[in-house]
């Protein structure tokens, strides 16, 4: 009777697990990977004190050159500020331009 | 025929927002604006019309001869989930405008409750694999309608002169209010 369950429940989570598998294959977007970069970089407090949704939404204003002070996250330090400017004034994307940034 | 009143039935009578008091999140939540609003309306339809298909053959094929039913929320559950989980991949890759503006509500299908009640009632209320379709169909359709007026009551509430205190979601979740009043008022027609 547990057996079964358990199987049971095992199998249909494989099946679904297979189906997004495959479906993630065909319909994966490639992301730019410094929005990621720079998410990180960022203090992590999500406070939203720059005026975008958290702080992975600051770090895609950044990349997309919506947002070109890094001062606007008011939780950073001076430190934190210059290493992503650096980073994102350095660093090409997909379409090979930099986002221009300052501190 | 009888098709045709259960569509209607689930579709109106038994409004699934506004008699049954689910998926109140996603009325509030999505609700600013009426292009979102059906864009949600669309990605529920798709969500609950195959949800009610697979869940209903997954408890009829499988949970009840392995005598497992009382597993049925976990696995419902699992394949909403996934479903949603499509849902997003699909709309990140074929329209990311869409995905935007829908924010944090397009995984939030997978806890809209009108999702889960539709599998869930299909099976308590022992219709056939058709009819449970047609309840796939009825019940997010009849949630489009309402979410979709509800949001065009609500475009016109940011210009009325609407006092202080009732501002925002005071005065939408009056307007809630009014339209259930409105729904009750052909309650038991089908």
């Amino acid at each position: 009777m547990q057996i079964s369950a358990i199987l049971a429940l095992l199998v249909v989570g494989a099946v679904l697990g297979c189906v997004l598998g495959v479906a993630d294959k065909y319909l994966r977007v490639e992301e730019d990977n410094r929005i990621n970069d720079v998410t990180e970089m960022l203090p992590g407090a999500n406070c939203g004190g720059c005026g975008y949704p958290g702080c992975s939404g600051f770090a895609t204003a950044l990349v997309e050159g919506d947002a070109s002070k890094v001062s606007a996250c008011v939780v950073s330090n001076q430190e934190t500020r210059e290493k992503i400017a650096q980073y994102l004034n350095e660093t090409p994307g997909p379409d090979g331009q930099t986002a221009k940034v300052t501190v | 025929m009888e098709l045709v009143s259960l569509f209607i039935g689930l579709t109106f009578v038994n409004n699934v927002v506004l008699s049954k008091f689910y998926a109140i999140c996603p009325l509030l939540g999505v609700s600013k604006k009426p292009k979102n609003a059906l864009n949600m309306g669309y990605a529920v339809t798709f969500v609950i019309f195959l949800a009610s298909i697979i869940t209903y053959l997954l408890y009829y094929h499988v949970l009840t001869p392995l005598g497992i039913t009382y597993l049925d929320l976990i696995t419902f559950i699992l394949v909403i989930a996934s479903l949603v989980q499509f849902v997003e991949m699909f709309l990140k890759k074929t329209s990311p405008e869409i995905y935007k503006s829908m924010g944090v509500y397009l995984p939030l299908i997978t806890t809209n409750c009108a999702v889960l009640g539709v599998a869930l009632d299909n099976i308590s209320a022992g219709y056939t694999l058709i009819e449970a379709m047609v309840a796939g169909l009825a019940v997010p359709i009849g949630f489009t309608i309402v979410i979709y007026v509800f949001a065009t009551i609500r475009e016109r509430l940011e210009i009325a002169n609407v006092p202080e205190s009732f501002k925002g979601t005071p005065i939408a979740l009056i307007t809630a209010g009014i339209m259930a009043c409105a729904i009750a008022g052909i309650a038991g027609l089908v």
